[in-house]
């Protein structure tokens, strides 16, 4: 079935994912080629013994990132590609792109200065909900509901070093049951999704947040593929939101997790990982 | 079987893969599998800002 495939998974740490992956590859004869973000480097000129294919699972946006680059500098394929790594790998131009394309998304402001973030916020209204542009698990987003409250969160954004705190997301905060959305897109098909419930206002399983499985209603379905298709496509975690209008997508996510959706809902997704990424080789 | 960098307590290998990641049984502290022979492990990498998914 693989036909002599040889697949690198590029990785950070094995968590439960990345083990299903190694293990999913393994019942299908595929050979494995195993790349740690932290012992891996990249010439100018391919190296021998490449793989047909590297899945990037890699936790860090930019290692991830600068490797998708030099595996199709190289030419080989990768999953996801450095196109779709960068732009839903970056909130704001996954924003960007998601209006681009007509989907419903929160009304979202970008600020390059507090300054400019405290005009953003008065803009989006109170509350408002302040996020990073890189990264992900709900770390260091902030709901701001009064002025007080958002010059307080600017002065400690504006004590940290790294440059992405520089760089100041606005979103509207969508009143929302107290659960969201993840639809998981493997190619042209939604595998399965799942309800993300919390009390707290930040619905992330990363956070505690417990699970469900959840519908593929047509219009979910319709939404996360056109959301997919939009960044470019191929292994993605649309998050979605139901606002009083309907859902909106709030998040692409180019490099997710699923152990807790594949708890919930039985789907073998890491199965389907490989099985296109092996598809992806064959191209 | 070998101990734990941070508190010394006996953690053993149930099957667990290079690379792969778990907490110490006694401290709780996330430690990775360097080696599984001999079965050796690290603390696991610290979360950093650019981290996720």
């Amino acid at each position: 079935m693989s036909d002599g495939v040889r697949l690198g998974v590029f990785y950070t740490i094995v968590r439960p994912e990345e083990k299903a992956i190694l293990a999913a590859a393994e019942s299908r004869g595929v050979a494995v080629v195993r790349l740690d973000d932290a012992g891996v480097t990249f010439g100018l000129e391919p190296p021998p013994g490449l793989p047909d294919v590297v899945v990037n699972r890699s936790v860090s946006h930019t290692r991830g990132l600068y490797a998708v680059h030099c595996y199709a500098h190289y030419g080989v394929p990768t999953v996801n590609s450095p196109a779709v790594v960068e732009l839903a790998g970056d909130k704001v131009l996954c924003s960007l792109r998601l209006a681009g394309r007509g989907i419903p998304t929160p009304r979202t402001v970008v600020a390059l200065s507090p300054e400019a973030a405290m005009v953003a916020i008065d803009r989006i209204g109170y509350p408002a909900v302040l996020k990073p542009a890189v990264g992900s698990w709900g770390r260091l987003m902030a709901k701001v509901d009064n002025p007080e409250d958002a010059e307080q969160i600017l002065e400690h954004k504006s004590a940290l070093s790294s440059p992405i705190h520089s760089v100041f997301y606005v979103q509207e905060f969508v009143p929302k049951p107290q659960r969201d959305l993840r639809a998981f897109v493997v190619g042209g098909e939604v595998v399965a999704a799942m309800y993300r419930r919390s009390t707290e206002w930040r619905t992330n399983a990363a956070r505690g947040g417990s699970v469900a499985p959840a519908p593929l209603t047509p219009e979910l379905v319709e939404l996360s593929l056109r959301a997919a298709e939009a960044v470019g496509g191929g292994v993605l975690a649309v998050d979605l939101m139901e606002s009083p209008s309907g859902l909106v997508v709030h998040e692409v996510n180019p490099t997710p997790e699923f152990k807790a959706l594949a708890g919930a809902t039985g789907a073998d997704i890491a199965g389907r990982i490989v099985d296109y990424a092996v598809g992806v080789a064959r191209r | 079987m070998t101990n734990c960098p941070e508190c010394d307590a006996t953690v053993e290998n149930h099957g667990m893969v290079l690379g792969e990641v778990f907490p110490c049984p006694d401290c709780g502290t996330e430690l990775e599998v360097l080696e599984n022979a001999p079965f050796t492990v690290q603390p696991a990498p610290k979360e950093a800002e650019d981290w996720g998914e």
